[in-house]
């Protein structure tokens, strides 16, 4: 699997959605998405990437998209 | 966008809500000794008269004393420092009082914590939810007894109760925070329509379902035949996976499979009188301190040198652990105002 599946895989999880609810999908924008299923998405990001995602980008981390540009400060390339 | 109450706006609460997150997950699942919430009950007085009160409001009972806002204060300072990251104001009904209730708010200082307010709905019109969200209030739980307006009204002792609260959730929803409809499920309504019809409904309006399961306890003390049987609690864990939305504090909320459990959470969750006693839980009406008498830290430490509070239960001790309902919750008029002391009710054998 490469990393952008990896990285789809997350949200896919941990939301119970589709990848076709990926684009432009933001925090608080599904029920699933609240503060409870941002953490644990936070936490399946970590354990997928091997990585551990410092609280400001906890806080920055509001979209799908943003996600990715973050993900870039971690040397990952989605 | 998110709302100003959004956990992406509090710094602090991601913080501590990530710790618990990690503590859960290297301790298997389970919340063993970590701090996660205060439920803070700070006057008791309320408009309805429901049948179940866990509080014996409906008795009048201290219905008018009120925890000072310097202790508030001071309990909210102790809290955060102490990890916890939840923050449940409760009565009594608190928008019977807003005045107060905002002076409470600004001294628990909400934008470090997940603040929520557990009310009955009756005055939460749209206003009210417009300064809610305002003050930095993330949820708000409202208790809805049926999908039938008659049954709600009669169990609450208030026309228009169900009308209200139903109207209620929706400007919670409106103004952005996080809307939870509270049900209090038993022996007697676990495998009915009524329940099922709350359900539905909640699932419809994409709303959270927080569960409660009922207990023998307030106005329902010593009446065992509400408490959940192996039969209910098996169609729980069913209900739980078909819906996505339904929480129960015991319930582990990371866990995407919907069916571990994080634990019994008495003192990871504690439950604060407006006469500043401090009980394990809600409903579980065993003190193990008071706040103007020992810090907070000392009481925690305390609380979980028992081990009936710091062992895991895959059980809700007040509302399924028969051995331990009637060992330790039949004092006779043992109520929030008058529970029993941790010193006095527990042997030498049962702290670590």
């Amino acid at each position: 699997m490469n990393n952008k599946e990896k990285y789809n895989k997350s949200f896919i999880d941990t939301f119970s959605i589709e990848k076709n609810a990926l684009n432009n999908l933001e925090y608080n924008a599904i029920t699933e998405w609240d503060s409870i299923g941002h953490m644990t998405l936070i936490g399946e990001l970590e354990k997928t990437f091997d990585i551990s995602i410092e609280t400001d980008d906890i806080i920055d981390f509001s979209s799908y998209e943003k996600g990715i540009d973050i993900l870039k400060k971690y040397k990952i390339e989605i | 966008m998110p709302i100003a109450s959004s956990l992406l706006k509090k710094p602090k609460l991601v913080k501590k809500l990530k710790a618990f997150y990690d503590y859960v997950n290297n301790n298997d699942g389970k919340v063993g000794t970590k701090t996660r919430g205060i439920d803070l009950n700070f006057n008791n007085a309320c408009n309805l008269r429901c049948k179940y009160c866990f509080t014996n409001s409906p008795k009048g009972d201290h219905v008018k004393e009120y925890l000072d806002y310097d202790a508030i204060a001071n309990l909210a300072d102790q809290a955060d420092e102490l990890g916890y990251f939840e923050f449940d104001l409760q009565g009594g009904e608190l928008l019977l009082q807003p005045k107060k209730l905002f002076k409470v708010l600004e001294a628990i200082k909400p934008e470090r914590f997940y603040m929520y307010l557990t009310t009955n709905g009756y005055y939460l019109d749209e206003n009210m939810a417009k300064r809610l969200a305002e003050a930095n209030v993330s949820r708000v739980s409202v208790s809805i007894d049926s999908m039938d307006e008659k049954i709600h009204d009669e169990i609450r002792g208030k026309k228009d109760s169900w009308r209200r609260a139903m109207e209620g959730l929706k400007h919670v929803k409106k103004y952005g925070m996080d809307p939870y409809l509270n049900i209090t499920v038993g022996h007697y309504n676990a495998h009915t329509d009524h329940l099922k019809q709350l359900l539905d409904y909640s699932k419809d309006q994409k709303y959270k379902t927080l569960l409660n399961v009922a207990v023998p306890a307030g106005m329902w003390q010593k009446a065992e035949d509400i408490i959940c049987d192996d039969e209910d609690r098996k169609y729980l864990r069913k209900i739980r996976k078909d819906y996505k939305n339904l929480v129960r504090n015991i319930w582990n909320p990371f866990d995407k499979t919907n069916e571990k459990i994080l634990g019994c959470t008495t003192v990871n969750r504690l439950y604060i009188t407006p006469i500043g006693d401090v009980l394990v839980c809600p409903y579980v009406h065993i003190k193990i301190g008071n706040i103007f008498e020992q810090s907070l830290e000392e009481i925690v430490k305390f609380g979980f040198s028992i081990k009936h509070f710091s062992n895991h239960s895959d059980l809700c001790l007040a509302g399924e652990d028969k051995e331990f309902i009637k060992k330790f919750m039949t004092k006779s008029g043992q109520t929030i105002f008058k529970p029993a002391l941790a010193k006095d009710i527990f042997s030498k054998e049962d702290f670590i």
